[in-house]
């Protein structure tokens, strides 16, 4: 019965979203302030060997629902809330549940003739990169699955949105436009994956964060033709063994360093975004005080064949330590190599049909698997090096 | 003689067929692609500038000088007036339009500007909202709407 669970929510939530827009053709029941906004997405994946998202090898596993509802209401001329909850069953590293992506309530302090300035507090997304803050989001993504060598799916709960307050300001001139984020907050990381990626999968305790800050300038020109970006993190965990633990209490700290350069044409889109991630493992006992680096970037291009159908392109690559991009340190402790890196070529195609309905299909050619969730996969030493993933969406939204 | 007047004529006819396209290009080309930026009659400022009016529209720009909030509208973005106002008006493409409203609508960190259904309801909207921006193909000729104007 557990299984279809998620039948049922699903239904649920399909009824609440048709009240909400019936409530919303009915427009005296519903005040003009108030916005809403919302999707569906359906994923399939099919993988040659391997598991994402449940059991897609030698089959095809529709386990990535995606459904969204977000509202926005205005009470003062200054003050903004919105609130999205996010149903949300990935594989088996998330099981279908409803919760609160973001809730802000986002004052806007001062505006001049070039800019302003504002802060927000609550649950607040994570500006990261040229995705991070709609990451779930299919329309605003170029791929079914993000580039994974930075936006991980695996370890997300640490990047998807955290507790806190912001402060933003924007800034206009004449040779272009610069936004400043800087959030401090408690990041939602606390599950198995993100356990499982930073002390690997014998680790039984629980991992914890601390606040942590997350910062990005941006500089757009031409109303977002050319885009750059900086953005950096600073997150810190701590890890509380249980009694039986082979891994003693420690503490990990993150702190990546992105930054991403993007055109969009009429037709032609190029993206580029690179990562260097600083790692620092102290105080486990079986674990040596180690410091290492990650490095992963991604290139990719696309292009508008029709007004609604586009092709894309990209080359994503990832190695979690500089030092040992071979992978020769998971192999001394009886790990495949190739959980040190991965790289993957893909190849899609997506179709607008209409402005609020989108199907899409690419193809990713991987080798490694570094990305790949250990809920997933639970026997790390029967993954395969080269694997092929299929992938199909299909998107609405209102 | 007779050869000096048929050249004549030709190179006359060669002019002719050159000012026309001229004229086609100066004024039947931009009358098909005309719009017009226009505000309800309360709104304070009379002229823009091109950063101006995109931070309006990508909706960064959210009041007036005079501390009123702005009510943006627009036209689907498959509509071809909204198309032609977002290349001629504000040099930028629909999907990028686009992109910009959908960040900050699913990011939960603004609002996106309200779509109306066609350019009689442009007219109606803007006429009756204090504070009010949007497009249109041609002048209104309606005393509560006014045309905005570029620096």
């Amino acid at each position: 019965m557990k299984r279809y669970d998620y039948l049922l929510v699903n239904k649920f939530l399909v009824c609440c979203i048709g009240l909400l827009i019936s409530l919303q053709v009915q427009a005296q029941f519903w005040p003009e302030d108030l916005k809403v906004h919302g999707f569906l997405t359906q994923n399939f994946f099919h993988t040659s060997d391997n598991n994402v998202y449940g059991q897609s090898d030698d089959g095809i596993s529709p386990g990535l629902t995606e459904i969204g509802l977000n509202l926005s209401y205005q009470p003062f001329k200054r003050l903004t809330l919105s609130a999205q909850g996010l149903y949300r069953r990935a594989g088996k590293v998330g099981g279908g549940v409803v919760r609160l992506d973001y809730g802000v309530a986002d004052l806007n302090l001062f505006n001049y003739q070039n800019g302003r300035v504002g802060i927000r507090g609550g649950r607040i997304k994570i500006p990261f990169g040229l995705y991070n803050e709609t990451r779930d989001v299919a329309f605003t993504n170029p791929t079914i699955l993000l580039p994974q060598g930075i936006y991980f799916d695996r370890s997300r709960s640490l990047l998807v949105s955290a507790d806190g307050g912001s402060l933003y300001a924007d800034h206009r001139t004449e040779f272009g436009d610069f936004y400043f984020k800087f959030n401090l907050g408690m990041p939602l990381g606390d599950n198995e994956e993100i356990r499982s990626s930073i002390l690997g999968p014998a680790a039984k305790g629980q991992i914890k964060a601390s606040p942590a800050f997350a910062t990005q300038l941006s500089y757009e020109l031409n109303g977002g033709e050319t885009v750059f970006a900086v953005s950096f993190m600073n997150l810190k965990l701590k890890y509380q063994p249980t009694v039986a633990d082979f891994i003693s209490a420690g503490n990990t700290t993150i702190r990546p360093l992105l930054f991403s350069a993007q055109y969009n044409g009429e037709k032609l889109g190029l993206t580029a975004e690179y990562q260097y991630r600083w790692n620092d493992y102290k105080g486990y006992v079986v674990i040596a005080n180690t410091q290492f680096v990650t490095e992963s970037w991604y290139i990719q291009g696309s292009y508008r064949f029709l007004p609604q159908v586009q092709g894309i392109v990209r080359y994503d690559t990832y190695s979690s330590d500089i030092e040992d991009r071979g992978g020769q340190r998971a192999a001394r402790n009886g790990l495949p190599n190739h959980l040190a890196y991965a790289k993957d070529w893909m190849l899609g195609i997506r179709w607008d049909i209409t402005p609020t309905l989108m199907l899409r299909t690419e193809y990713h050619r991987v080798h490694g698997t570094a990305w790949l969730a250990q809920s997933d996969n639970q026997d790390q030493s029967k993954t395969k090096q080269d694997w092929d993933l299929y992938a199909l969406q299909i998107s609405y939204r209102f | 003689m007779l050869q000096s007047l048929l050249s004549e004529l030709k190179r006359f006819i060669c002019l002719k067929t050159a000012v026309a396209s001229f004229l086609i290009y100066v004024f039947i080309v931009p009358i098909a692609n005309a719009t017009e930026i226009v505000v309800n009659q309360s709104v304070p400022v009379r002229e823009f500038s091109l950063n101006n009016i995109r931070a309006i529209f990508t909706m960064r720009q959210r009041f007036w000088p005079n501390g009123e909030q702005i009510k943006v509208f627009t036209l689907a973005d498959q509509h071809s007036l909204h198309k032609s106002f977002s290349k001629n008006q504000l040099q930028m493409f629909p999907h990028q339009l686009r992109r910009v409203w959908d960040r900050i609508v699913f990011s939960g960190t603004g609002q996106a500007p309200v779509t109306l259904e066609n350019e009689q309801e442009m007219i109606d909207k803007i006429s009756t909202t204090p504070s009010a921006i949007g497009y249109l193909s041609r002048d209104p000729d309606n005393e509560k709407i006014r045309l905005f104007v570029s620096q």
